[in-house]
């Protein structure tokens, strides 16, 4: 704390105490100490499962206390967490969306892992597969572990699809033609029977970087390689674009801005979303399948949406929090997670492993969409500051989303914004 | 604004022991009863307004731990922020906009129920009735109302019109925040209306139409200028009040389309909090300070010109 | 009046009204509906069907009577405070001389200018370095002490200055000190000032919403408005019958309290002495 801050902090300890109203902190406690994890599920078969084994590890850990998992909704997650860091209140461990891998990574927030991760016994920490570890890694050393590495996949409401007389993705995969065009071509086909389309999952035209499960069909990428140059007007992004534009506001394969279609509760004809989103189809009216991502003009391709546990460095319990990690994520438990969390462990990503724990799914759907996709995935697009230049980017293409929008217009004053923000980065 | 002081005549002014006089007892107590409210704001209002200003001359990282002395680099910032002349033109839109719908239909709805009429009372209570329901409640109701399949385009596609997807419109998304908040707020400033409408008499109004002087022109001759301290009043709370609309632009539209409704206050919790630079937000702080103290001097300034008299 | 024009004052009164009842009408019947009727097109004005699952839904996704609980007291215990402080500062102000009255008045007054955004990195950094972030702490003292307060004090010493002074002067008379003419004399003649000081204070309070969010961090210490705002899935899309139901249950209860003491409500604000 800075001096004035100090001094501030003071007078007010003292007026708090004269008015005998002190709270406060508690001293560094003796005895066990607690863990506590920030999750952003608020899933309660996710929160059983971490509580199994978090009792687990405290039968042969008693110098560790409670461990709570407080979860923080998603879309104020990252807000929430570094607000609490900011405020003292920082957890011992978080998960780490892949959005933030950068700020965190390389902030020096996290501990370093790979030393305690590497001489825990059975941990096999050569299992990792180094395309799932890439983005938390910095100079060699690993900050988190990607305790999920989930590809984007297409819901499809078969139902739907066959009412409205198109052929099933399925069968389009059969014959070689599930491609982007077909998929607009459902979609757009639903939507005149009065149903929804196609919607992308959580875009609701503000979450732009869930877009990357389309524009990679082109081979377009919001930033370079190396984060320098920005890639939104690029030809691929471009053509992406155009395309999604047309699609959205001519065609009407997807629904518009600013209406509210679910596609779990049946109101829409596919979705393009992570396949953890599986556990919504509980109790589902229709007949579903679960197909990869269409290919586009550059041919098939897969995007994954990653997520990170981490240590905070700060922690008083780092130690401690480092170890239960090494428990958590352990290829026992590992395979135990893997039935929500695709896990980065190539000795798990087999059909067998995968179906064990994935009941809803065919072994097909996990070959195509899971094992296939992770081998060749992108992550999504992530940068350092990533919330500002989220931020300014979703400003910048709100223009798009009408009718009448020029896209290369659009494109460039994105780029217009955000090269300024990550040329010098 | 002079203080009415209390007349102590000498009598009162009786000797209780010779150090304890009246004048020191009343001392006294006037610094206890002043006391909490004068601590409250050395520590709550003062002295934050001086950390805001030193932490505007830091650069700060919350993640990486650091806080380095930057002098005035974040105020250059500050003059090469390229959202910023959006972000304060959005504001005074927003301000403006807010101001006179909220004053002006806040004078018609205490005008129609100053009118001699049953049942004002019923609709005085329907009027002020979003007064008392939680803002964030309000809100979100509006935000599901406003969505392009919402039921404001639902009610208006049962008449043959269909309406423009508000929240995502430049304009629209700016007439939707100033709408949703003045219709949450009018009710209070119609109850000062009102308050101050009843106390115009009715013998004034009586003589002007015996002159000849139609509904009008007796309201804007009569009415307006005896209400103007209120008017003065409710301005200026409602300026100082529409500065501090955050949370209906977090819940509407955070700050969208493109940054046409991001007003100052919500770009300030942006840097801050969501980019967490919280020097660059302590700058904005500073920047919004001096906006709203120069706002209302330049107010309390005019007063003399367009305010008949003063109570 | 003539009937036309009442006709047509009643018609416009009942036009104007619509958007002031609507929004509400429309909360509470919404949330009465199965998740896929509420954006159906036409829009229905009762539930086809009454189902009232969202309500039991509201408790079990959040400890949302706790949270009920904690906006409650906060409320309460604000208003009370505030009446306290209020009425003592603009009393002094308004009825006691002494040395550099005008000097403190005025510095109080610079609460008026300040936007709570403004404060609220410091104030943030001041709790968090004496640890109370996450606590209420920061919502309960701030209020009362701080800048929300000073409308209040200001309420009240414009109320004191209007009031005539020969109560107090006969009761000092008859040998009361200073504190016993206020806490007898003058308190209960300020009466409707302080319930109109009660009235914006607990509204203040009952609708603060960067405060709780930028201050407390666990959902068992949320406030109301804070609670609304988190009804959405695992991933972040809202829950809408839930949040309905839940925003319904925030304002009722409030709005009730209102219909039935209006009167005063309404009556006791415009007599705030901001009349000029």
């Amino acid at each position: 704390m800075k001096p004035i801050g100090k001094l501030a902090a003071l007078a007010m300890a003292a007026l708090l105490t004269a008015t005998a109203c002190g709270g406060g902190q508690t001293p560094a406690q003796q005895g066990p100490k607690p863990l506590r994890m920030t999750i952003w599920t608020s899933n309660e078969a996710h929160l059983k499962l971490f509580n199994e084994i978090a009792a687990e590890y405290k039968k042969t850990h008693p110098d560790v206390g409670a461990i709570t998992f407080d979860s923080i909704p998603f879309e104020n997650y990252t807000t929430t967490l570094t607000t609490q860091i900011a405020g003292g209140n920082a957890p011992d461990l978080a998960w780490v969306l892949e959005n933030s891998a950068p700020d965190f990574v390389s902030s020096g927030a996290l501990a370093p892992l790979k030393q305690t991760l590497a001489k825990t016994f059975g941990y096999e920490f050569t299992d990792l597969a180094p395309a799932a570890t890439k983005l938390w890694e910095r100079d060699g050393e690993l900050f988190a572990y990607p305790f999920s590495t989930s590809p984007f996949g297409i819901f499809v409401n078969d139902d739907l699809v066959k009412e409205a007389g198109q052929k099933t993705p399925r069968e389009l995969i059969k014959a070689g033609q599930w491609n982007w065009d077909n998929a607009v071509a459902i979609g757009a086909a639903v939507a005149k029977k009065g149903k929804a389309g196609l919607v992308v999952r959580d875009f609701d035209y503000k979450n732009w970087d869930n877009l990357a499960s389309v524009w990679g069909g082109w081979g377009a990428r919001a930033w370079s390689e190396d984060g320098k140059t920005c890639g939104f007007n690029s030809p691929e992004m471009v053509q992406a674009m155009t395309f999604l534009h047309k699609s959205i506001f001519v065609d009407k394969a997807l629904p518009g801005p600013g209406t509210i279609v679910d596609f779990f509760a049946g109101d829409a004809a596919m979705t393009i979303t992570q396949i953890s989103r599986a556990s919504l189809l509980e109790g589902a009216t229709f007949g579903w399948d679960l197909v990869p991502l269409p290919s586009g003009p550059k041919g098939e391709y897969a995007v994954i949406g990653q997520a990170g546990l981490g240590v905070l460095k700060n922690s008083a319990n780092a130690t401690q929090a480092m170890d239960f990690l090494a428990f958590f994520t352990n290829p026992a438990n590992s395979a135990k997670l893997a039935a929500y969390f695709p896990p980065p462990r190539t000795s798990q990503l087999t059909t067998e492993t995968l179906a064990k724990s994935n009941p809803k799914l065919k072994p097909e759907q996990l070959e195509e969409v899971v094992i296939n996709g992770i081998a060749k995935a992108t992550v999504k697009p992530s940068h350092i500051g990533q919330a500002e230049l989220s931020q300014t980017i979703r400003a910048a293409l709100d223009p798009l989303w009408k009718a009448d929008a020029d896209v290369n217009a659009v494109l460039d004053g994105v780029c217009a914004k955000i090269q300024p923000m990550i040329g010098t980065s | 604004m002079t203080l009415t002081r209390t007349r102590e005549t000498a009598a009162h002014r009786a000797v209780v022991s010779p150090y304890w006089t009246h004048r020191r007892r009343d001392n006294l107590v006037g610094y206890l009863f002043i006391g909490p409210q004068l601590i409250g704001s050395a520590l709550f209002v003062l002295l934050p307004l001086g950390l805001v200003l030193w932490y505007s001359l830091h650069e700060w990282n919350v993640l990486a731990g650091t806080f380095e002395f930057t002098g005035g680099d974040n105020y250059a910032k500050l003059l090469n922020d390229s959202n910023l002349g959006e972000v304060l033109g959005g504001t005074a839109m927003f301000s403006i906009g807010l101001v006179v719908f909220n004053l002006s239909l806040a004078l018609l709805l205490a005008v129609l129920l100053n009118q001699r009429l049953r049942g004002t009372t019923f609709f005085r209570t329907l009027f002020f009735s979003p007064v008392v329901v939680s803002l964030v409640a309000w809100t979100i109701v509006w935000r599901f109302l406003l969505q392009a399949d919402g039921g404001i385009n639902g009610l208006l596609g049962t008449i043959g019109v269909e309406g423009p997807n508000w929240l995502r419109g430049d304009a629209t998304a700016m007439v939707s925040v100033i709408v949703v908040q003045v219709l949450k707020n009018v009710g209070l400033n119609m109850v000062l209306f009102l308050a101050a409408l009843q106390g115009v008499p009715r013998q004034l109004h009586e003589a002007a139409q015996l002159d000849g002087a139609g509904a009008w022109r007796r309201f804007t001759r009569i009415t307006v200028p005896l209400i103007s301290p209120t008017i003065l009043l409710t301005s200026i709370i409602t300026v100082v009040g529409s500065l501090q609309v955050f949370a209906q632009i977090a819940v509407l539209t955070q700050g969208g389309p493109g940054v046409s409704t991001t007003v100052l206050v919500y770009y300030l919790y942006q840097q801050a909090f969501q980019f967490h630079h919280f020097g660059y937000g302590a700058t904005l702080s500073i920047l919004l300070f001096a906006i709203v103290a120069a706002l209302t001097l330049l107010q309390w300034r005019m007063r003399r010109k367009w305010v008949l008299y003063e109570s | 009046m003539s009937h036309k024009l009442k006709i047509t004052l009643y018609g416009l009164l009942c036009v104007l009204c619509v958007p002031f009842v609507f929004p509400t009408w429309w909360m509470v019947t919404s949330s009465f509906k199965p998740v896929g009727e509420i954006f159906a097109f036409p829009p229905s004005p009762l539930p086809s069907s009454w189902d009232a699952s969202a309500y039991r839904q509201v408790f079990e996704l959040q400890p949302f009577a706790t949270q009920y609980f904690n906006s409650l007291y906060i409320a309460l215990l604000v208003t009370a405070g505030t009446m306290v402080v209020s009425a003592m500062a603009g009393y002094a102000f308004a009825r006691i001389r002494f040395p550099g009255q005008n000097v403190f008045f005025i510095v109080v007054l610079v609460g008026l200018l300040i936007p709570s955004e403004v404060t609220i990195v410091p104030l943030f950094q001041m709790f968090h370095g004496l640890g109370l972030t996450d606590t209420h702490w920061p919502l309960i003292v701030v209020p009362i002490l701080g800048a929300p307060s000073v409308m209040a004090t200001f309420i009240m010493r414009q109320f004191f200055v209007s009031l005539p002074g020969e109560l107090e002067e006969a009761a000092r008379v008859d040998g009361l000190g200073r504190f016993g003419t206020f806490v007898r004399v003058a308190i209960p003649l300020a009466r409707p000032a302080l319930g109109a000081v009660a009235i914006f204070t607990f509204l203040h309070s009952w609708n603060l919403y960067l405060e709780p969010i930028v201050f407390l961090s666990s959902p068992e210490k949320f406030t109301l408005p804070q609670a609304l705002t988190q009804f959405v899935d695992t991933y972040g899309g809202p829950m809408w019958n839930i949040q309905l139901a839940a925003a319904s249950l925030t304002a009722l209860p409030i709005l009730v309290v209102f219909v039935l003491a209006q009167r005063q409500f309404i009556e006791g604000l415009a007599h705030t002495g901001l009349k000029g």
